[in-house]
């Protein structure tokens, strides 16, 4: 009886034990590990080859910029691999002296040699880096990056001894400290991205597991493709006693509902997105995960202008006028706002808001373009690159159908095609996202100038370009943001791009995880984390 | 009044539809199929019968099923009934057309290597075993990828003949929601088409092998009738028990294969849906908006379940070797 009594109970007892059973977020916040949905699997984890947020979270895990993130403030600029910096009366020579103990993660001194080699790779014509236009900052950077100049010390970077490093600007730049936070300025390991090539040499073997080798808090440890990235701390951090956290995965989980599903069952500590339409039954049920925060960001349909009919500036109007951007946001982007002009509202600067919904004056447009009707439009793709935008795109769709009587089709592709197709001008249209590098309206316009590798539309135009190089020379700031709302109108009328709606940020979170405080654009230092049950 | 009682005479056809009428799961399927067919194929033909599948009413997402729809409508306020309905015409066609390619394919293969046998068998057999080798889904989504350009340009110059005939706008747009989803299918229907035919050719092959030793045949030959019509008129209508029965099995599975791709991003391209699509679409929502998943996977899996009992009650039935009652 004894016997049989135990036969019954011990299985029900091990059921009820595998109930209790500890998710992988517990064992995970026990072990100092922290669990982030990173979206889709990065293009590539060298700094001077990619573009993408996705890329730049993983990124800043493994390099350090010369000046920190501040867990709090977006403004604050504690020390990185630079202990301090100095700068002359109009601000266009800086002084950055590096961390003596600074080391690479195999344990070289970090030099300033180091960075010099870095901005040399990412500017030089064969790189071919699509960040470049970054370092333009520094004198005669551009012309260097065009192929103008050929002597690379004639551009304004010098390492004046192995611990200080000084560059010369081509104009004053107050926000230089936190433009020096963005992974294009960050250093790579000379001696071994030479090991494995050449300078000039694009995607060798350096920046894979297990070569890569980085200067920042965290190395990494594993790469396995679609699966997961890990990186764990990095004993020659000069910091490394104020790192709070053991280690980070970063999971490439392209769907966002998967992602969501995951989080929930405790596989995940902090989320990359929710989507929208899980917003109102996330608030309800599990509202002390749900964060919401401002995100200084913008979603736009990026045109190829190069193709027929999108040259057309009234064509491209048009399909930005049938745009109904409050529906949008009311419905399937909830939380965002509707964008009323490219670059969201930051700091003084007031954009001009310019955009509209009008069909009937779209239809006018189109018609004078030579398309009465949608009739003999070509048929186009808009491409995406996530499962989450394709409710907009469809609704897009529809508007466009509605208003205009055109058909477009919807095409899906991985992240990293998707952003290559952009880059060679092979599509039509695409959702696009861009998110402000630093709180200046510069990370929002520089990048729709020719040859911009961000620019991606074939569009370009001189008095843009005039109207932005003229605010470059103004050190009045009232002067400057006239200038770039006159550039940003110019924009917005000849529309290579449609904005639809300014990003806020909504994801999940798990309580456990300290020091993540709400910052205007995302960069959470990894070092500041803790992780207390 | 003889008291002797004879025995009617009655085919082997007669006896298996006498079969399947007492074979209750397979009947109670029939039915079920017919009204699923029936609603996916006629219902919506009849105009302004259904809400416009691919019409958006924001303000009407996310609702609930209700009088006014049905089956709740979805992220865009489309009508969920009348886009499970349009979405079974899609799944349904592709588990049509793709079976029929790939019945077709392999019935021919099987039958002549069967009969020619020898050397031609050995070849063809190894194909068969080469190709069975190959990772089906990766081997389908490379050639629905290769073929994707060949298909859009036949999507255009249909739209574009379309154009030029001058029909009303109206008209050309609704011809246009009838053409554009099937021919941005033609890679899968070719790509699984030219993949899922081994097996039928191997039991088809097997049946053609042991019917073709039987006397008919031998006598068919002494007369003097050429391969061909042996092949197709003798031989192959003895053999057409099994490939019914595999045939009602191959539908269902290839309805399955478009559902996994279009769950994957790889099948009907929006707006238009599919089962597949519709299932994908209500997984992701199935937290906050049950009933995008409940309906369409309801369709799915009772025409699945329907056609699998069909299948076997058809084997059962078309057996010769059951036992006569």
């Amino acid at each position: 009886m004894v016997c049989r009594l135990a036969l019954i109970v011990f299985p029900a007892f091990l059921l009820l034990a595998s109930c209790q059973k500890e998710t992988q977020v517990d064992r995970a916040t026990k072990d100092g590990i922290l669990l982030v949905g990173n979206s889709a699997e990065p293009k590539a984890l060298d700094p001077h080859l990619v573009t993408g947020v996705i890329e730049s979270k993983v990124i800043s895990a493994l390099f350090e910029g010369l000046v920190g993130n501040d867990p709090k403030d977006d403004d604050a600029t504690p020390p990185g691999a630079a202990t301090s910096w100095e700068h002359n009366a109009d601000m266009t020579e800086w002084t950055f002296r590096l961390q003596p103990e600074g080391k690479w993660s195999d344990g070289k001194p970090v030099t300033a040699r180091d960075f010099a080699f870095a901005y040399h790779r990412l500017l030089h014509p064969d790189t071919a880096g699509p960040y470049a236009e970054m370092l333009y900052f520094l004198k005669n950077a551009e012309d260097f990056n065009k192929g103008k100049i050929t002597d690379f010390s004639q551009v304004g970077v010098k390492a004046i001894d192995d611990l200080t490093l000084q560059v010369q600007l081509r104009e004053p730049v107050p926000f230089l400290p936190s433009l020096t936070r963005h992974y294009t300025w960050f250093p790579v390991p000379e001696h071994v991205v030479l090991k494995f090539g050449k300078m000039t040499d694009r995607f060798t073997k350096w920046s894979n597991f297990p070569n890569l080798v980085g200067n920042g808090p965290f190395k990494l440890t594993k790469w396995r493709f679609h699966d997961v990235i890990e990186v764990d701390r990095n004993p020659y951090y000069w910091d490394n006693a104020h790192v709070g956290i053991n280690g980070i995965r970063f999971f490439p989980i392209e769907n966002p509902y998967t992602e969501t599903r995951a989080f929930l069952s405790g596989q995940l500590h902090t989320t990359y997105a929710l989507p929208p339409d899980l917003l109102k039954s996330m608030k309800a049920k599990s509202p002390e995960f749900l964060r919401q925060e401002p995100y200084v960001g913008t979603v736009f349909v990026r045109l190829n202008t190069t193709r027929p009919a999108l040259n057309d500036e009234r064509v491209r109007q048009a399909l930005s006028l049938t745009i109904d951007r409050k529906q949008i946001c009311e419905h399937i982007a909830e939380g965002f706002e509707p964008a009323k002009s490219f670059i969201p509202k930051m700091g003084a600067y007031e954009p001009e808001p310019v955009l509209t919904f009008d069909p009937e004056k779209a239809r006018k447009l189109l018609a004078e373009a030579g398309y009465p009707n949608g009739d003999h439009f070509p048929r186009f793709s808009l491409l995406i690159a996530r499962p989450s935008a394709r409710a907009s795109a469809e609704a897009l769709q529809a508007m466009w159908k509605e208003h205009l009587n055109i058909l477009v089709n919807i095409q899906n592709k991985d992240w990293g095609s998707y952003v290559s197709a952009q880059q060679s001008l092979d599509f039509d249209m695409a959702m696009a996202g861009w998110i402000g590098d630093y709180l200046d309206p510069t990370t929002f316009l520089n990048m729709w100038t020719q040859g911009n590798g961000n620019n991606n539309t074939g569009w370009s135009n001189a008095s843009y370009e005039a109207f932005l190089r003229e605010a470059a020379l103004k050190s009045e700031p009232a002067e400057r943001l006239a200038l770039f709302r006159q550039a940003e109108s110019l924009l917005m009328k000849s529309q290579p791009i449609l904005p639809i709606s300014h990003y806020a940020r909504v994801y999940l979170h798990r309580p456990e995880v300290k020091n993540w405080h709400p910052i205007l654009l995302d960069n959470h230092p990894w070092k500041a984390i803790r992780l207390e049950k | 009044m003889s008291d002797v009682t004879v025995e009617k005479s009655s085919s082997l056809w007669k006896d298996a539809v006498h079969r399947l009428q007492r074979n209750r799961a397979a009947i109670v399927s029939l039915i079920a199929l017919a009204i699923i067919i029936f609603a996916c194929i006629v219902l919506p033909a009849i105009p302004g019968f259904l809400q416009d599948p691919n019409a958006q009413n924001l303000p009407n997402k996310n609702i609930g099923p209700s009088a006014s729809h049905w089956f709740g409508t979805d992220h865009l306020g489309r009508d969920i009934f009348s886009r499970v309905l349009t979405g079974g015409r899609i799944s349904i066609a592709v588990g049509l057309i793709t079976t029929l390619v790939s019945v077709t394919i392999g019935v021919c293969w099987g039958a002549i290597s069967g009969y020619v046998g020898g050397k031609t068998d050995s070849v063809m057999m190894r194909i068969v075993d080469i190709l069975f080798a190959l990772p089906f889904l990766i081997i389908v989504i490379l050639l629905g990828k290769t073929l994707e350009p060949i298909t859009a340009s036949l999507t255009n110059f249909i739209v574009d003949s379309l154009n030029k005939t001058g029909a009303a706008t109206e008209t050309l747009n609704k011809t246009r929601a009838w053409v554009e989803p099937i021919t941005t299918l033609v890679p899968l229907f070719i790509a699984i088409g030219t993949l899922s035919w081994l097996t039928v050719s191997r039991i088809v092959r097997a049946q053609v092998q042991s019917v073709a030793k039987q006397e008919f045949v031998e006598a068919a030959r002494s007369l003097g009738l050429g391969h061909c019509r042996i092949l197709f008129r003798h031989i192959l209508p003895n053999t057409l028990g099994p490939i019914i029965v595999y045939t009602t099995l191959t539908i269902p599975s290839v309805m399955l294969l478009e559902a996994t791709l279009s769950f994957l991003g790889l099948g009907v391209k929006p707006p238009y849906s599919s089962w597949g699509i519709l299932i994908d679409e209500g997984a992701n929502r199935m937290i906050s908006n049950g009933w995008l998943l409940f309906f369409p996977t309801l369709f799915f899996s009772t025409t699945l379940f329907a056609l699998n009992f069909l299948g076997d009650g058809l084997r059962d039935a078309l057996d010769p070797k059951s036992a006569k009652d």
